[in-house]
């Protein structure tokens, strides 16, 4: 019948290859790994400018565009991409879960936006006046094998936590259009020590609770970050004040 | 049903009409004849300049507003006909007030003197019979005017006006961050002297056309007018809603004006353009 007919047998090649392709093919890795012995992840389009903050306490490294007509105070909304996840360059991918993965960058992405939102309105279309926020949280490993939670579906149940002890989080501000990295940050500070991720809806457990708050501090310094940022200082602060004047007299 | 059954059904109606009109009496009341853009940007005394601001914008194709005198609360009306040939004018009007939306159902107007208007139903912001910022007042309102130029995140793309008097202060506007609203009014609010404060500052949608003419706008004037615009600012505030542009700001002369109002009539998607640029005359 195949040798018959042409498209008898292009349907069928057609076919075989849809599931060499998609059929047999492992689920998309959704984290990526630290190349070994590299400072950093990697995520970042440029870790070239980045300097030691002394703003912050912990190892911060920021960067600002200092120039005037790319810096921040040239931006008013923000689109805020999904978190990224880096695990150590020594883990176990296989003891990834990727239910707690998911809860933790969920979460983290959440508390970014609920950080940013007044300064900088969160908008879903990139155009002019627009960044892109991108992050990652970088040095995830496994944890500790988890009791799934009651009423929680096997297929969404946290079996094991991830290990967020030496996470660091590494985050970039883009211009929505050109890809110019504007500001970016690695925050090295060591604030998911002794806590675990798994479901950071209502956690229970210490360790869960504490991993909801890293990502709250971690999400609370990238705001002091560009508020540190927006300030107005010396001769353009003098300017500034000379030209505002209200409309009504006195 | 009678006669007079008739005229009780009717008499019931009129009554649960009223009712259902709500609780504010068709009473008429002293109001200012304004356009929405002046209403917003020259809060407080209503002054020679506002009249002209008002009646200028209104025929450039702002909206009619009333602005009741009593509290300063800015009205829509039902039909832009009743302001005709009026804005600018004091007003005496009837007609169902719906404050929870800032409208107004006009059933009468008419303009009236300022004369006319006992001062004891004028907001003393409002009137320029009573408004006058002296001795504390005018040191208030300088600190005022100072914590507001000094928002953090006041961008281009922001104006805040106010107005003070005995302790009260008047916040309106226009920004396109929520952030500004809050930290103005705590601004104000943090100013010895500053009792009350009425924030009627209004946070402007981003969709992707006025984005995109805000950063049109201010590319052209920055290519033309590049000395009013330096690092963290600039001297010219581009206020862009629905694609209307409003200039504000100030400029040295006539001619930078003109210039900004031709080069924002050029952005594209940029249907009305209003300029309200002030010229100061004085070189920089």
């Amino acid at each position: 019948m195949f040798k018959t007919n042409p498209y008898l047998r292009l349907a069928a090649v057609s076919l075989c290859a849809f599931l060499l392709t998609f059929g047999c093919s492992r689920p998309p890795q959704t984290f990526k790994q630290i190349p070994a012995g590299k400072e950093f992840s990697g995520f970042l389009s440029s870790y070239a400018n980045l300097k030691l903050s002394p703003r912050f306490e912990g190892q911060v490294l920021t960067f600002a565009q200092p120039d005037a007509e790319k810096n921040l105070r040239r931006y008013v909304a923000i689109i805020v991409d999904p978190v990224e996840t880096y695990i150590t360059s020594d883990a176990d991918q296989a003891k990834i879960d990727e239910n707690a993965r998911v809860s933790a960058v969920e979460y983290f992405r959440a508390a970014l936006v609920q950080g940013v939102s007044d300064a900088f309105p969160v908008v879903y279309e990139k155009g002019p006046l627009v960044l892109r926020l991108r992050a990652a949280l970088v040095g995830v490993d496994a944890g500790s094998e988890v009791t799934p939670e009651e009423g929680v579906a096997p297929e969404a149940a946290v079996k094991r936590a991830l290990n967020i002890n030496k996470v660091a989080v590494e985050m970039e501000l883009i211009d929505s259009q050109t890809n110019e990295q504007i500001a970016a940050m690695v925050d090295r500070a060591n604030l998911g020590a002794g806590a675990e991720a798994a479901s950071l809806r209502t956690p229970r457990e210490e360790k869960f609770r504490k991993a909801r708050e890293a990502f709250d501090e971690w999400a609370s310094r990238v705001r002091q970050f560009l508020d540190s940022e927006s300030e107005i200082a010396g001769a353009d602060a003098d300017r500034v004040d000379k030209s505002y004047l209200p409309y009504n007299g006195r | 049903m009678g006669r007079t059954g008739v005229t009780w059904l009717a008499l019931l109606g009129a009554a649960a009409g009223v009712l259902v009109r709500g609780d504010t009496p068709l009473e008429p009341f002293p109001a200012y004849a304004d356009s929405d853009i002046c209403a917003r940007l020259m809060v407080g005394p209503i002054t020679d300049a506002r009249t002209q601001c008002s009646r200028s914008t209104y025929k450039d194709g702002a909206e009619g507003v009333l602005v009741r005198l009593r509290d300063n609360l800015v009205l829509s009306v039902n039909k832009q006909k009743f302001l005709q040939e009026r804005v600018g004018d004091f007003v005496s009007v009837t007609g169902e007030v719906k404050e929870k939306n800032g409208r107004i159902k006009v059933d009468s107007i008419k303009s009236i003197d300022l004369g006319s208007i006992p001062s004891g139903s004028v907001n003393k912001m409002l009137d320029v019979r009573q408004y006058k910022v002296t001795g504390e007042d005018a040191k208030i309102f300088e600190k005022i005017r100072h914590e507001l130029a000094m928002l953090p995140y006041f961008s281009d793309y922001d104006y805040i006006s106010f107005a003070f008097l005995g302790g009260e202060v008047i916040l309106s506007g226009w920004t396109v961050r929520d952030i500004n609203r809050g930290d103005a009014e705590h601004a104000a609010k943090s100013v010895k002297g500053v009792e009350h404060v009425t924030n009627n500052i209004d946070v402007l949608p981003l969709g992707s056309m006025d984005m995109t003419i805000r950063a049109n706008t201010r590319l052209k004037l920055q290519r033309f007018l590049s000395r009013y615009f330096w690092g963290s600012g600039s001297d010219i505030k581009i206020i862009v809603k629905n694609g209307k542009t409003i200039l504000l700001g100030q400029v040295t002369t006539k001619e930078d004006s003109d210039v900004a109002f031709i080069q924002a009539n050029s952005v594209p998607g940029a249907f009305k353009v209003f300029n309200l640029l002030r010229v100061t005359g004085k070189g920089k």
